[in-house]
Parts: structure tokens; sequence; C-alpha cells
């Protein structure tokens, strides 16, 4: 899976805006977009929100978890704990990557939010490379991550598989091996 | 995107070789020294060494692995393989003692596929040469995950120098998770560029052609 078809995911994610024009409801096969009034905020999905932005048709409200408080509380809790915390949203490395490259003015202290975003992905990485390594080391052959986002596992995804096959295929080696009836 | 046309046939590790691999063909000529049990009658022109007619019982000879395999048999009546000096016991110990700082990549560029081939040969010492493949693995997993994850646009010539074949597929699977997310990261990975064909070919134009 490439980082852009994570973000294609991402972008089904619901957030809220301000549009500064009017529209009937509309029907869409994904599910009903409420009544667009001027003035009134109104919750969308993001790629809806990215697109009416870019037309400067509306204003985007950043979502409540994205707050510098907010992050530092959890960029904390990041750091304390040997497990991964649950974090607001499960897409969280993605939605700040499109929020902040369209709507930055809509949102307050934007360096401060991306700093803080990439420090929280830095140490989760950290960690996930960690368990990866512990679960090699002691050749388990179950593990259990909770609460990792996709693009997380995205960025490990081939070379932990390929060498949890490798691994499996040297250990099937040291059991003893059938006879060639030829 | 991803879009190959063609996907590679992976090697077969483990006591089995995929037939259309090319890593499991290169594998295959890694030579092993071997002696014979029985003579091989009119194909001394194969020993350049001696000048007899056929090549007598009991002569030591380097064979290629796809060879070995094929004349060995369990009753021994043809073949007996010996161990190479990387899987015997006093490199075992060292490979026990610190599987990072070996020169995988000299010890023969596919010590794993090779060692996983060697079990064929139902030596006595199989299943130490089992556990020690194993170990060297897990022992140099971590070193190869960390430098796979944290070379960003650098020259990794002087990192893969030390691997072998196997632990170079992983580090490359690491590099293009790596420079995926980062290409991903700078907006980069849905920039159209113009394929290297077209602007070597120097198509011409059709205003061109008319002028």
């Amino acid at each position: 899976m490439d980082a852009a078809e994570v973000e294609f995911l991402a972008e089904k994610e619901i957030v809220e805006i301000i549009p500064n024009f009017s529209l009937d409801k509309i029907y869409l096969i994904g599910g009903d977009l409420g009544p667009f009034n001027p003035g009134l905020p109104v919750e969308v999905p993001v790629w809806l929100a990215l697109n009416l932005k870019q037309r400067h048709k509306c204003r985007i409200i950043p979502p409540e978890w994205m707050d510098t408080e907010k992050l530092e509380e959890i960029r904390e809790q990041e750091r304390k704990l040997d497990t991964f915390t649950p974090i607001p949203s499960p897409y969280y490395m993605e939605l700040t990557k499109l929020l902040l490259n369209h709507a930055a003015d809509n949102i307050p202290k934007a360096d401060d939010i991306r700093t803080l975003v990439k420090d929280i992905w830095d140490t989760r990485m950290a960690k996930l490379r960690l368990s990866a390594d512990s679960f090699i080391s002691q050749q388990e052959a179950h593990a259990q991550l909770d609460n990792l986002t996709l693009m997380e596992i995205n960025t490990t995804r081939s070379f932990l598989l390929n060498s949890l096959n490798y691994m499996y295929k040297l250990r099937k080696n040291l059991q003893p091996t059938r006879t060639h009836d030829y | 995107m991803d879009t190959q046309s063609y996907m590679p046939v992976p090697p077969g590790i483990g006591m089995e070789e995929n037939y259309f691999s090319l890593d499991d063909i290169l594998l295959s000529h890694e030579r092993l020294p071997c002696k014979t049990e029985c003579s091989f009658p009119r194909l001394g022109f194969l020993e350049k060494s001696s000048d007899t007619r056929d090549i007598p019982e009991g002569s030591k000879m380097e064979m290629p692995l796809w060879l070995a395999k094929g004349l060995y048999e369990k009753k021994r009546r043809v073949l007996s393989v010996e161990l190479p000096k990387v899987y015997r016991g006093g490199w075992r110990t060292v490979f026990g003692a610190d599987p990072t700082v070996v020169d995988l990549h000299k010890m023969g560029p596919y010590y794993y596929g090779l060692g996983s081939q060697m079990l064929h040969f139902d030596s006595p010492e199989n299943p130490e040469i089992a556990q020690i493949v194993l170990q060297t693995f897990i022992g140099r997993f971590r070193r190869t995950m960390d430098s796979s994850q944290n070379a960003y646009n650098e020259d990794t010539s002087a990192l893969v120098e030390r691997l072998d074949c196997l632990e170079r597929s992983l580090f490359k699977a690491g590099q293009s998770g790596l420079n995926g997310f980062q290409q991903w990261e700078k907006g980069r990975s849905s920039h159209l560029t113009a394929s290297s064909l077209v602007i070597n070919y120097r198509k011409r134009k059709i205003t061109d052609l008319q002028a």
C-alpha cells in the first residue's frame, strides 16, 4: 500500500466547515451532506472540505484535538509509557498534513502543531521498531500492538513481513526433515 | 505507484529452492568441496590436474551446488560433500559470539541460502548449522532494521557492504517504505513527471516537421 492510498482513506474523515454559499441537501451514494447555509457550521468529509477551501468557498474549523495543549499532553504521555497511547484520531498524520498544507490560515499556531505531531510520530515509530526488534529476538509467534495507526503500520509493513517470513523458514530448518522417497 | 509489470520470484529460503528465482539460480552456482566415493569412468578430461582417463575414487573436487545436489544420494555411493569452512565449528563460535561484526558478503554472498541448502547433505552437524544460521539472522536483524529505516537520501553503499543477499533485499524493502513515506510527506507522491523514455527519445513535434 502506498502512503498516497492511506491518505485517500484518511480523506473520508469528517471535519467541520463554515461555508459562504448556500445549497440544498445533496444526496450522495456514501451518505447525505446536509444543507449548506452561509455562516452556519456543517460537517463534511475532508475531501469535500479541501475542495471547497481551494475554491475559496468555505473556512475549515480545526478538529478539537488539533490544539497545542492537547498535543503537548499526548506527546508527554507518549514519552512516558512504553506502550502506544490511544490518539484522538486514527489518521492524525494525514489530517495534519492535509489541513496544514491547504488551510493553515484557519488553524492557530500551525507551525507548533506541525512540530508536535512530528514529535509524536517519531516517538511512536521508535517504539514500533523497539517492539519489532524484541519480537524477533525472542522469536515470539504472536504479538499484539494496540492503538497503532494505518500510516505507521504501512511504513514498516514490507520490512517486518519479509523478515518474519525469513525467520519462519529458517526456523523450519530446525525441524527434522522428511525423507525423500523417489 | 508501485505498478510493476515484472514481479520477481522471491528466493525460497529454507530447504526448498524456487525454480524460477534468480537469487536461487545464482545461489546454486556456489562451489562446494566434495570427494568422490566411486570412480567416474571416462570423465578424466574434466579434472585438469591429472591426466588419467577416468576420475578415480576419493579424488577431491569442487562442484557447484546444483551438481552436488543432483549427484548426492543417501546411500552415499557417489559423492560426499564437506562443509565449507564458514559453517564449521570454528566459525560457528564466531557467529555465536557476535554476529554483527562479520562481513557476511565476503563469507559467500548467500550465507543463509547456502546454509539452508547444506542441510540436504545429511551431515551429523545439521542441527547446529540450522541453529547458527537462525541465530545469526536474529542477531543481525536489529542493525539491518536501524540502518534501513534511518538512512534517507544518503549513500547507502557503506551500510549494505557487509550484508548478505537476503539481508540486502530486506534492506531494500525497509528503504522503500521509508522513501515512500518521505515522498508523501513532501507532497511529491502525486507529482507527475515526464517519462525518461520520452525525454531521451526526443520526439519530433509536428510543427518542426512542417516548418
